[in-house]
């Protein structure tokens, strides 16, 4: 018998390791470039061969963008749309869960199968009636025309649901011996139970909102009801060649769901996973 | 006596309510889904079958399969197809076999574990129109550096964004680059899943490392392997933001880089052809189901599910 | 093949699984590794298995050194406690899997395949696939799969804990078969002292890491080396019982048992329930009574200790009465208090 051959592994390892790295400085990439360029003079920007990293620090180019553009209230927009629309959304979601989950009542089934199967339909399809809709309930331009049609997502509602099936059923039966009405119970039990859940899914649905793009593009016309997705479309289209502009401007967008993320990692990161597998 | 017909009427109330009361918790999620999903989708497909539509009015005219016709001929839709195509064929694939190669790496004994895992998810956390602009500085034809480290190896700056033949590929790689997030997460979890006693017996077996990857690690992650496949693949036929974003608005130089998806908004928005445009969603809808279906047949014979 | 175990250890840092293990297991015997949990019984088995690697010390299989020869050349066969079937292979497939990776040719890799099918008996199960299998077995296709590439040595991990009481009966029987009938030298963990007791040629109980006894059955049931080992072995267990020596005497209650002179103190009395017969040299009064069909559990107290008797049942006792009883062939064990070392010399067995 052979004794084991140290040399082969040790390669592959150094392999793994150097294509592990160069894949994450691939991803890096993009990041750094952003945040370095945003701090450069326009000059800086576009040499070739490129300056990696700026002579002076001009954070006077955050305060120009600041001022050419309301990024201040593109910002505060959509820190309200995104606070609002999450915990509008999650308590849409924790009731329609508890009642798919602990209620038992006619047509359950099939309401239940009617929300999995909207989980299908692409928004592409629904998203020119909405606009009609929306325009004839006279919401477009405000935040309940962004917020409300994004309220229900099946997705969520199953992830919570399959979260409440996990508590013992029997804590409910035992609840209602003790007279405790179904509102008590998922408010007082079920909800407590499940923090770690609707956590998750508030994270998802902030950063989702966060990001959305589209539909605020739609359904807003006047600059001081832009988010910062489409405030810095608009932007972009005003300072088309200050790449050093754009680039802070898009900073202001990525920069607070980096933070947010690196704090929250575990969370989204389980989140996504045990949604997409389940799902 | 006269006790009796009041309890009835209590208890036959309350009946009603036990039975019913969840519909006072669903009330809200029914809402905004009959409203805002269900019509819509209806409406859609209504809209679809008229030759002349005004959405504001509602009012359509000359029903008939006529704007099915316009759309399946026009060039731009089959361009927007080819684009598609072009995605779903050459970019999904690469993407995939990338993401699993590094979801792979990251699981076998590798330190800096978590490290790795917040570096390649990142992504998924940005918004794709605030990177898209960043990759559209990225692939410019002078000042990108894309072009420069192209150079490095002696190969001449490629005009990614302006010229018409490149244009898709510049979004192929942004979408590859944008997409292996997700897929990586969802690789690492399946993997994760995977008890350590097949590899320990695959190991016993005598089983030969790229030997143990095809004939256990693979159909043990099948499950998650197809999930992935089929989000990804929908994802694929609806790319809209990351062409947004690189062309500022444009669908690519000489609308080179068109989707389905955009040509469905250009229709509706720019050009105020809602007919068009729901025949083209819909036109969308059932390719997207029909592989879907073609998706869900195949799995069946392939996954394994313990 | 002969396994030897040389001054092994296993150091977790916090714990130190295995203890400076010095072992011998013969050539063609069925060896037992038993013991509680955490005694480090499993993590023995899976040094000589090779996936894991000893803190220090050498593993020797036929006198050759194999401690730094990777698991998979070993020529080991190695079942499972889940078993680890390929569950999306069918049952010839996982048999055949070693073979093929061996590359062995597709006529003899099926003939090997389809004699190991017939001796565990899964013949008529071969296009299954594991979920479509029982538990019993799925066992048996995991010892055809390690058993097809025709090992030195098979170990199984814990072969019964996941079956029923009735099949872990008719299991282990089976094993005992399939190591008779290939003579292969086999080395399995358990923690069911019954189970090591029924089949095995050897058993070597450890515990904390520490190998405390390492002879035949029937042996260490009836000739502990201490305390730890008489009362693991034996169901109800042995009896403790602390007692004074003087003078060549010990007393139980108001009876006094003569023992080896040399011995005085406080010891340990070990006395087993099935000693205790009816007769005239204690009375005690019966604390409760477990009628179990072919005997009575009784329990009473000697020298202020709780104590349990197996009594036939042609006369059933009364719990609250008094009984008169006596220790067959006054089989006494005596052990130190402290070290748990049996002191008593006697009790060889023929």
């Amino acid at each position: 018998m052979k004794k084991k051959n140290k040399l082969p592994g040790q390669l592959g390892t150094l392999l793994k390791y150097a294509f592990l790295i160069a894949g994450a400085l691939t991803m890096l990439f993009p990041f750094l470039w952003m945040i370095l360029t945003a701090f450069k003079t326009l000059d800086e920007s576009i040499r070739i061969p490129p300056i990696w990293f700026p002579k002076e620090w001009m954070a006077v180019n955050f305060k120009t963008v600041f001022d050419t553009a309301p990024f201040g209230q593109y910002f505060i927009n959509t820190c309200i749309i995104a606070t609002i629309s999450t915990l509008l959304a999650v308590v849409v979601t924790v009731l329609a869960s508890f009642a798919f989950s602990v209620l038992e009542f006619k047509g359950k089934k099939f309401w239940f199968w009617l929300f999995l199967s909207t989980m299908m339909v692409p928004t592409e399809l629904l998203i020119i009636q909405n606009y009609v809709t929306v325009s004839h309930l006279g919401w477009l331009d405000t935040y309940q025309g962004i917020i409300i049609p994004t309220l229900a997502s099946g997705f969520y509602i199953y992830m919570l649901r399959e979260y409440f099936m996990q508590v013992p059923p029997i804590l409910y039966k035992a609840a209602k011996i003790d007279g405790c009405s179904d509102w008590r119970y998922l408010w007082k039990v079920m909800v407590p139970m499940s923090k770690n859940a609707i956590a998750t899914i508030s994270i998802l649905h902030f950063i989702t909102t966060w990001n959305s793009f589209l539909w605020p593009l739609m359904v807003t016309n006047s600059p001081d009801k832009r988010v910062l997705t489409t405030g810095l479309m608009y932007f972009n289209n005003d300072a088309s060649s200050f790449v050093n502009l754009q680039m802070a401007g898009a900073c202001v967008v990525i920069l607070p769901m980096v933070v947010f993320y690196l704090i929250f990692r575990k969370q989204i990161i389980n989140g996504v996973a045990r949604g997409g597998i389940k799902g | 006596m006269s006790k009796a017909p009041a309890v009835k009427k209590r208890s036959a109330w309350k009946k009603f309510y036990e039975s019913y009361k969840a519909y006072l918790y669903l009330a809200p999620a029914i809402l905004v889904m009959l409203v805002f999903v269900l019509y819509p989708l209806v409406k859609v497909f209504r809209m679809g079958f008229y030759t002349k539509y005004n959405y504001l009015t509602e009012v359509g005219k000359g029903f008939g399969l006529k704007a099915f016709e316009h759309v399946l001929g026009d060039p731009s839709f089959q361009l927007a197809l080819k684009n598609t195509l072009i995605i779903f064929g050459v970019g999904l694939p690469i993407s995939l076999i990338i993401a699993l190669v590094i979801a792979v790496l990251i699981n076998s004994k590798v330190k800096f574990k978590g490290v790795f895992q917040t570096v390649y998810f990142l992504p998924y956390v940005t918004s794709i129109i605030a990177i898209g602009i960043v990759f559209r500085w990225l692939f410019h034809s002078e000042y990108g550096y894309i072009n420069y480290f192209l150079s490095l190896f002696g190969i001449p700056a490629l005009k990614w964004l302006s010229d018409p033949k490149l244009a898709i590929w510049a979004v192929t790689i942004f979408y590859i680059w944008s997409g292996l997030a997700f897929k990586i997460v969802l690789f690492l979890a399946g993997l994760q899943k995977i008890d350590e006693q097949y590899y320990q017996a695959a190991r016993i077996d005598g089983a030969s490392k790229l030997r143990t990857f095809f004939h256990v690690t693979l159909p043990l992650l099948s499950p998650t392997l197809w999930m992935v496949i089929m989000v990804s693949v929908i994802y694929a036929f609806k790319l809209y933001n990351e062409i947004f974003s690189l062309f500022s608005g444009q669908a690519g130089p000489a609308n080179s880089a068109i989707t389905v998806v955009y040509y469905i908004y250009d229709m509706f928005y720019n050009r105020n052809q809602v007919h068009y445009a729901s025949a083209a969603a819909i036109i969308l809808f059932i390719i997207i189901t029909v592989v879907t279906m073609i998706q869900n047949q195949v799995s069946k014979r392939f996954i394994h599910y313990n | 093949m002969q396994v030897q175990l040389v001054d092994l250890v296993k150091d977790f840092g916090q714990t130190v699984a295995v203890d400076h293990v010095n072992l011998t297991i013969k050539d063609g015997a069925l060896t037992g590794l038993l013991g509680p949990s955490g005694c480090g019984k499993s993590t023995t088995l899976y040094m000589i298995s090779g996936l894991e690697q000893p803190t220090s010390g050498k593993i020797l299989f036929d006198g050759e050194d194999v401690t730094e020869v990777p698991a998979e050349e070993r020529g080991i066969g190695l079942v499972f406690q889940n078993y680890a079937l390929y569950p999306h292979m069918t049952v010839q497939q996982n048999i055949m899997f070693p073979l093929v990776n061996a590359k062995v040719k597709k006529e003899e890799a099926l003939a090997r395949c389809m004699e190991m099918a017939r001796l565990v008996k899964v013949d008529d199960l071969l296009k299954r696939k594991p979920s479509q299998l029982s538990g019993g077995q799925q066992q048996r296709v995991a010892i055809a799969r390690a058993l097809v590439k025709q090992p030195k040595v098979l170990l199984l991990d814990e072969p019964l804990s996941n079956l029923d009481a009735r099949l872990r009966l008719e299991m282990r029987e089976e094993i005992r078969r399939i190591q008779k009938e290939t003579g292969v030298t086999t080395i399995f963990v358990t923690h069911d002292q019954e189970e090591a007791m029924s089949i095995t040629d050897e058993i070597v109980l450890m515990k904390k890491g520490v190998i405390q006894q390492q002879c035949f059955p029937q042996r260490m049931y009836l000739e502990p080396a201490n305390q730890f080992v008489a009362g693991f072995l034996g169901n109800p267990p042995m009896n403790f019982v602390e007692v004074q020596a003087e003078q060549g005497m010990i007393r139980l209650n108001e009876a006094q048992y003569p023992v080896q002179e040399d011995i005085s103190g406080t010891v340990l009395a070990g006395i087993r329930p099935e000693s205790f017969t009816l007769g005239e040299e204690l009375t005690v009064l019966v604390e409760s009574v477990e009628i179990r069909g072919r005997d009575q559990l009784i329990t009473f107290t000697l020298n202020d200790t709780p104590v349990h008797a197996l009594i036939d049942s042609v006369h059933l006792v009364k719990a609250g009465a008094p009984i008169s009883l006596a220790i067959k062939g006054k089989r006494i064990y005596l052990f130190d208090k402290e070290s748990g070392r049996r002191l008593n010399k006697e009790f060889k067995y023929e």
